[in-house]
């Protein structure tokens, strides 16, 4: 069959919205790169079992203080005398402290930096999982029921925005890492990462939240949505069938968004001790404990400082190629924004 | 003959003045000023509340308390000389009575003169703010009644302005009373000075420099007290008049950037010790020139509460000691940790070097083997400073080694110690700390960080929680006496006694650095084991 050709007779078929999406986001390469970065980082960090066990032989929190590696047949110190540790072997040692040791404790750097972007994906994940479906939810109620409800979720979520994030953040931090978290019977012990994902959780929740009210305030003045009143359908089900298919593009650009920005946040708590608590291994506790170093080994803060900014990168290019997959009149909207298009209808 | 004895004159008169200007002085300029940098501003600039070395170091030339500690290094400096007292205080026979007196024509820097009824009022005044370190004269008759009425004065401090004489009355004899007359707490200051901290409008000084300027967070600046030549540097020889003429500080934050200053000689001399990243490059290219390690009394231990499982068993806490290793301490701490594993450390007045738990972790795992401990999950307690929270996750690492399940908890340094010191804070297992004299006398390391009495619900300062009766009353019966050989040889002896019950892990002392541009110089600075660097003996080149 010739290209662009339609068998005789058929029906002719259009692609869905999502296919649509999909053609459109093959097209676009940067984003197809941003992906590929994203699930190169992903594999890397999934694989740090692997490395620690078949390469490295070393855990990410074990240490190394007075140990001695033995690099091309010599015996190396992981830790000299004044404190200072080895800086990359790569693979003279077979693979054992390949980024070198990270710092006076001597932990196998590399090993850290897979182990600490298992824990900073998996915080910045589940967080952004968590802040997306409770600010939509939290959304969809406020705009399609207005009257009080609106009022009462738009308050709270004023409350939340009065303050300014990373502030909050680390207020919440600074209380639960010492105390933990008990909501009725479930308990979150101090220190445990579940503190920096509810942390992360709670002060994003109001980023979805409005701009989904925002849209279905205007989605439920649509005929579509009358029709299904028309028809006799509940709130529930103009809610879950009819209004919230329509978010799915927003919600899902906003899941990319907050996971960058649930990993920047993550990285700025543990940073400053609030966070993932240590010896274990995050991108944001591994540059607190690399800064102390800067001068003598930068490798130590470069190294998952660089991990962060490729990994907010290629979600914050993913978001992107997404709205514009997904909702392409944002992109001409902001495009006219911009001057760089002329505004659909606009005689010439 | 005659031009020959003429000449033999000039020139025993020029050996004689050469060997007067090799005297004193090491040839530096008089005058100036130095430019120095703190990391951070000290917790206050008034002599009451004051507790912090930081503090102490900017008021040692300041405030003069009627007893001082010498202006000189090492164990010189820990011996007590009058200051703003003609003499040491006389001590009746039964210990409890002190008798000193004020000299007379003292002048504090505004012009007033300084009257022997300021020191009670001083030490009231202390009690009403609450002061850190008003117990250290709650044994003062009267003292623990003003403390709780804050009105009334202390009926045990007697002072006569005509005769300048003050009498102390203890409630039982003290032999630490002497040591803590020369505490900056009990700094004299004008009867009037308002009770509240006065950081931000220091009152008028005795000593040979006053703060002139004081902007809390961001520096402060001292001139030569004008009364200091005039009178009180007559009469008290004690402390040095200072060579410069004017000293400004300013908090730089980054100790990064302190160094760098210093090095570029836009400032002169930095209070802070080398951040560990900079430290041995400075002292591999400045020791000697302008780089100098100073020791300090201080030891740096894990406590183990001995109160509850694992910990209350004897053998799981020798255990600890014993898998503990010094040397690996010494590279966590990048060479400024002396390893030393006892009570009492170096330089401490009965000091005597015991090593009971040489590492050994086949010991070690043997100990934990017959103790067979069924709890063993535990929590690591340590502030977040570095490089401690990096000792404490090693020591978490020992502790894994050992067979337990140890977590660490990490905690800002300015809420640690009220949280590891409230009891009702759950799982208080075992942590860091520690602990700098705060004189030199060795019931400093005793009795608040180990006897029974110290155990409180709030502010416990007896983190092991250990609680012996015959230890106990050793430390009661020490307090009571004058340090003497006798009782130093007895210090010694009861450091051993503790370290065989091994309330704590001790693992060393820090060592602190001075580090001037070179433009000071480094020779004639002074490092007091309590007050660190005099700021009287800097001088410029």
């Amino acid at each position: 069959m010739v290209e662009g050709s339609q068998p005789a007779g058929a029906a002719p078929t259009g692609a869905g919205p999502w296919g649509v999406a999909l053609r459109r986001l093959r097209r676009n390469r940067l984003v197809l790169a941003a992906l590929a970065l994203f699930v190169l980082i992903v594999l890397f960090s999934l694989a740090a079992p692997l490395w620690a066990v078949h390469v490295a032989h070393t855990g990410p929190n074990t240490t190394h203080t007075l140990a001695k590696v033995e690099v091309d047949g010599e015996k190396r110190e992981v830790v000299d005398p004044t404190g200072k540790p080895t800086g990359p072997l790569w693979f003279g040692a077979g693979g054992r402290f390949f980024l070198g040791a990270d710092g006076s404790l001597g932990r196998d750097e590399m090993v850290r930096l897979m182990y600490g972007g298992r824990t900073s994906l998996f915080i910045s994940l589940i967080a952004a999982l968590i802040t997306t479906a409770l600010g939509a939810a939290l959304g969809l109620l406020a705009g399609y029921f207005r009257g009080w409800p609106d009022t009462l979720i738009s308050r709270a979520l004023d409350v939340i925005w009065a303050f300014p994030v990373l502030l909050l953040a680390i207020a919440l931090g600074l209380v639960l890492a010492v105390g933990g978290l008990q909501i009725g019977p479930v308990t979150i012990p101090s220190g445990s990462i579940w503190i920096p994902i509810m942390v992360i959780s709670v002060v994003f929740v109001t980023y979805t939240a409005r701009p989904v009210r925002g849209e279905v305030l205007s989605l439920r003045e649509k005929e579509f949505v009358e029709a299904a009143v028309a028809q006799g359908a509940g709130p529930a089900r103009v809610m879950f069938g009819e209004l919230l298919p329509n978010l799915w593009s927003t919600i899902i650009v906003f899941f990319t968004i907050n996971v960058a920005n649930s990993m920047l946040l993550e990285s700025a708590l543990s940073f400053l001790g609030v966070g993932v608590q240590p010896p274990n291994a995050s991108w944001g506790t591994m540059i607190a404990t690399g800064s102390t170093l800067i001068k003598s080994a930068p490798l130590l803060t470069i190294l998952p400082g660089a991990m962060i900014l490729l990994t907010v990168l290629a979600l914050n290019v993913l978001g992107d190629g997404l709205r514009d997959a997904l909702d392409p009149k944002s992109k001409l909207r902001l495009e006219v924004h911009a001057g760089l298009a002329e505004p659909e209808g606009t005689p010439v | 003959m005659r031009k020959v004895q003429a000449a033999l004159a000039i020139l025993g008169v020029v050996a004689m003045a050469l060997v007067l200007a090799s005297c004193g002085s090491s040839g530096g300029k008089e005058g100036g000023t130095l430019h120095g940098t703190y990391a951070s501003f000290p917790d206050a600039l008034d002599p009451a509340l004051a507790r912090t070395v930081e503090a102490w170091t900017a008021m040692y030339d300041t405030y003069l308390p009627l007893l001082t500690y010498a202006h000189a290094d090492g164990e010189a400096g820990s011996k007590v000389v009058p200051a703003l007292a003609e003499s040491l205080p006389k001590v009746s026979k039964d210990g409890k009575t002190y008798t000193l007196t004020l000299h007379k024509g003292l002048k504090y820097s505004d012009g007033t003169p300084v009257k022997a009824s300021d020191f009670p009022a001083s030490v009231e005044r202390m009690f009403k703010l609450n002061s850190g370190g008003s117990p250290f004269y709650t044994g003062i008759v009267g003292a623990e009644k003003f403390a709780e009425t804050k009105s009334g004065g202390i009926s045990g401090i007697k002072a006569d302005d005509k005769t300048g004489q003050i009498t102390i009355q203890l409630t039982k004899p003290r032999g630490t009373f002497t040591s803590e007359l020369a505490l900056m707490y009990v700094a004299v200051l004008p009867a009037d000075t308002p009770a509240k901290n006065m950081t931000a409008d220091p009152p008028p000084a005795t000593g040979p420099y006053e703060i002139v300027k004081s902007q809390p967070g961001r520096g402060w600046s001292y001139d030569r007290n004008p009364q200091w030549e005039k009178a009180n540097g007559k009469l008290i020889a004690s402390v040095p008049s200072g060579h410069l003429d004017k000293i400004d500080i300013k908090v730089v934050s980054n100790p990064s950037t302190q160094v760098n200053e210093v090095e570029r000689g836009s400032s002169d001399w930095m209070q802070t010790t080398i951040p560990t990243d900079l430290y041995n490059s400075v002292k591999e290219k400045y020791e000697g020139s302008q780089f100098r390690v100073e020791p300090t009394i201080s030891n740096y231990f894990f406590w183990m509460n001995t109160t509850k499982p694992p910990f209350d068993d004897l053998k799981v806490r020798q255990a600890v000691n014993y898998a503990l290793n010094g040397a690996a301490m010494e590279r966590v701490y990048a060479g400024t940790l002396k390893a030393n594993q006892q009570i009492l450390p170096p330089g401490m007045p009965g000091y005597k070097k015991i090593e009971l738990y040489p590492y050994n972790m086949a010991k070690a795992k043997e100990l934990i083997a017959e103790a067979s401990p069924s709890d063993r999950d535990v929590t690591v307690w340590v502030d977040d400073e570095d490089p401690n929270n990096q000792a404490a996750a090693y020591y978490q690492g020992v502790l894994k080694k050992l067979g337990f399940n140890a977590k660490l908890k990490e905690i800002a340094a300015e809420d640690f110690f009220p949280l590891i010191g409230n009891q009702s804070t759950p799982d208080l297992d075992t942590g860091w700390l520690d602990w700098y004299e705060d004189y030199p006398h060795p019931n400093d390391f005793f009795q608040p960080l180990l006897a029974g009495e110290s155990i409180l619900p709030q502010e416990n300062s007896n983190l092991a929680q250990i609680d012996d009766p015959k230890l106990n009353a050793k430390i009661a019966r020490l307090e009571e006496e004058p340090l003497g050989p006798k009782q130093e040889a007895e210090y010694a002896d009861l450091d051993r006694e503790y370290m065989e019950q091994a309330p704590w892990a001790p693992y060393g002392s820090r060592t602190v650095s001075t580090f001037v541009s070179d433009a000071i110089d480094l020779e004639d600075i002074v490092f007091n084991p309590t007050f660190g660097q005099d700021l009287a003996s800097f001088q410029l080149k």
